[in-house]
C-alpha cells in the first residue's frame, strides 16, 4: 500500500473528527483547569492568590509558539504548493497566536505588579514576546487590507510570516544582550524556583492540556471560517462576472 | 548580473531625474534630527549617549519612507509586470532595486552624519562609523525593499510599511545603536554587536533575495 497516501488519508480522517472531539474535550479540560486553578490548587504562601494566574499564563505562552508554528508551516506550504486552503490555516493560527500572546502579556503584567512591583520589565523574554506580538499583529493588519482570495497578498503575507518566524532567534539574542547592560529587576520566575508541589504541578499540566485543546479548537474553527469567507468571496466574484457577461 | 546592473542603472537614473522623492527623504532626515535636538535638548549636554539612537531611528524612518516608493511608480505605470516578463531571474531584479535604494540611502546617511558632525561638534565621519552605517543599511534596506512590494495594493501602504518593517528590524536597531555608540566611545557591553549587525545583514539579504521571486510571482 502507498504509504504517503495512507498517511494523508489517516490525517484527513483524524481532521474530520475535529467537531466531534475538540468541543467536548476542550470544554471538559477548560472546566477542569478553572476548578483546579481557582479551587483545588493550594494558595501560594509568598505570592498569594495572584499566583493562580500561572496556570493560564505559562500554558498560553507555550501554546503561542504552537500557533505561530502552525502559521510558519502553513505559510511555507502556501509558498510551495500555492494552495489557498493553507492560507486560511495561516491566517487562523496567526489570529489565535496573537490572541494568546496578548493573554500572556496581560496575565504577566497583572501578576508582575504585585510580585515585581511593576507591570512591565524589559526582560529578554518579555521583550521578545512583545516583539512577536507586534510582528504578527502587523501580519494580520497586512491581511486586513485585502480580500480573502487575494493570492498576491496571501503570498506576501506568507513571506512576511516566514521572515518573522526566522527573525525570532535574532530578536531574542539581541534583546538578551541589550538587557545585560542594564540593572535587572529582581525576577522570580514561577518555574525557576523550588520545584512545584504536586498539586500545583498537576493543575499546571491540566492547564497545558486545556490551552492546547483550546488553541487547536480555535484554530480549526477560524480556519473553517476563513475557508467559508474564501468561498463566499469566490461566489460573489462569479456572480459579478455573470451579471456583466 | 547584467540584469541587476540594468535595473540599478535605470533606478538611479530615474532617481536622479525626479529628485523629489529622495530630496524629500533627505529633508525628512534633517528635520528629524533637528526635532530630536529640540525634544531632548541635545545641544546642552553630552550628546554621545543619545546620538546613536537619534541617528538610527532617523535612518530607519527615512529608509522606510523612501524605500516604499521603490515599487510604487512601477506598479502605477505597469512597468513592473513588464520587468517580470523579462527572461531574467526575479532575484536579479530584486538586487538591482535593493542596490539602488542602498546607494541613495547611503548618500542621505553620510549627508546626515555630516550635518550632525557640524551641529553637535562630534566627529562622525570616521572609517568604522561609515562601515557600521553601510552594513546596517544593507541589513534594513534588504528587508524594506522586499516589504515595499506591497506597493500597488494599498492606500494603507504608508501606514502599513513601518508597522511591518520595524518589529522585524528590532535586532538590527539594537545592534546598530550599540555598535555606533561603541565607536563613539560609549560603553556598549561585551556583546559582539558588529558581528550581530553583519549576521543580520547577511540573513536579511539572502532571505529577501530567496523570497522575493515568490512574492512577485503572478
Amino acid at each position: 500500500m502507498n504509504v504517503p497516501r495512507a498517511l494523508t488519508a489517516a490525517v484527513h480522517g483524524v481532521y474530520g473528527l475535529r467537531w466531534l472531539v475538540l468541543p467536548p474535550a476542550t470544554a471538559i479540560a477548560m472546566f477542569a483547569l478553572l476548578v483546579g486553578a481557582v479551587i483545588a490548587a493550594p494558595r501560594e504562601i509568598v505570592e498569594g492568590e495572584v499566583q493562580r494566574l500561572m496556570y493560564i499564563h505559562v500554558p498560553s505562552a507555550l501554546m503561542t509558539y504552537l500557533a505561530f508554528g502552525i502559521t510558519f508551516v502553513s505559510s511555507l506550504i502556501v509558498l510551495w504548493k500555492r494552495d489557498m486552503r493553507w492560507d486560511a490555516a495561516a491566517r487562523a493560527s496567526a489570529t489565535v497566536g496573537v490572541i494568546f500572546t496578548a493573554i500572556t502579556l496581560a496575565t504577566g503584567a497583572i501578576w508582575g505588579k504585585p510580585i515585581w512591583g511593576v507591570y512591565w520589565a524589559w526582560d529578554a523574554r518579555l521583550t521578545t514576546t512583545l516583539v512577536l506580538f507586534l510582528i504578527f499583529s502587523a501580519y494580520l493588519l497586512a491581511r486586513a487590507v485585502a480580500g480573502p482570495n487575494d493570492e498576491q497578498v496571501a503570498r506576501y503575507a506568507a513571506v512576511f510570516a516566514v521572515i518573522g518566524a526566522l527573525d525570532i532567534p535574532l530578536i531574542h539574542m539581541s534583546v538578551s544582550w541589550w538587557r545585560t547592560l542594564h540593572p535587572q529587576p529582581i525576577v522570580f520566575r514561577p518555574l525557576d524556583g523550588p520545584a512545584l508541589p504536586d498539586e500545583m504541578l498537576l493543575v499546571l499540566m491540566i492547564g497545558f492540556g486545556a490551552i492546547f485543546l483550546l488553541v487547536l479548537w480555535m484554530t480549526s474553527l477560524l480556519t473553517d471560517a476563513e475557508r467559508l469567507a474564501q468561498r463566499t468571496e469566490a461566489l460573489r466574484a462569479r456572480l459579478d462576472r455573470e451579471d456583466r457577461g | 548580473m547584467s540584469a541587476t546592473l540594468a535595473v540599478l542603472r535605470k533606478d538611479l537614473r530615474l532617481a536622479w531625474r525626479d529628485r523629489s522623492g529622495w530630496l524629500a527623504a533627505a529633508s525628512f532626515a534633517a528635520i528629524s534630527v533637528l526635532t530630536y535636538s529640540f525634544a531632548f535638548d541635545l545641544a546642552a549636554q553630552d550628546v554621545r549617549p543619545l546620538l546613536p539612537g537619534v541617528l538610527w531611528t532617523t535612518f530607519l524612518f527615512a529608509g522606510i519612507f523612501a524605500g516604499g516608493q521603490s515599487f510604487q511608480r512601477e506598479a502605477e505605470q505597469g512597468t513592473f509586470d513588464a520587468m517580470l516578463m523579462a527572461p531574467v531571474p526575479a532575484s536579479a531584479i530584486y538586487f538591482g532595486k535593493a542596490l539602488s535604494n542602498m546607494l541613495a540611502l547611503i548618500v542621505v546617511e553620510v549627508a546626515l552624519l555630516l550635518l550632525a558632525t557640524i551641529l553637535f561638534d562630534t566627529t562622525l565621519i570616521t572609517a568604522d562609523l561609515i562601515l557600521i552605517v553601510a552594513v546596517g543599511t544593507v541589513g534594513y534596506v534588504s528587508l524594506t525593499t522586499l516589504l515595499s512590494t506591497l506597493g500597488s495594493r494599498a492606500r494603507a501602504r504608508a501606514v502599513l510599511l513601518p508597522a511591518l518593517a520595524l518589529p522585524l528590524l528590532v535586532p538590527l536597531l539594537i545592534a546598530a545603536v550599540r555598535a555606533t555608540g561603541a565607536s563613539l566611545g560609549e560603553p556598549a557591553g561585551t556583546a559582539p554587536w558588529t558581528l550581530l549587525l553583519v549576521v543580520f545583514a547577511l540573513w536579511s539579504s539572502v532571505g529577501a533575495a530567496l523570497l522575493f521571486p515568490m512574492v512577485v510571482e503572478r
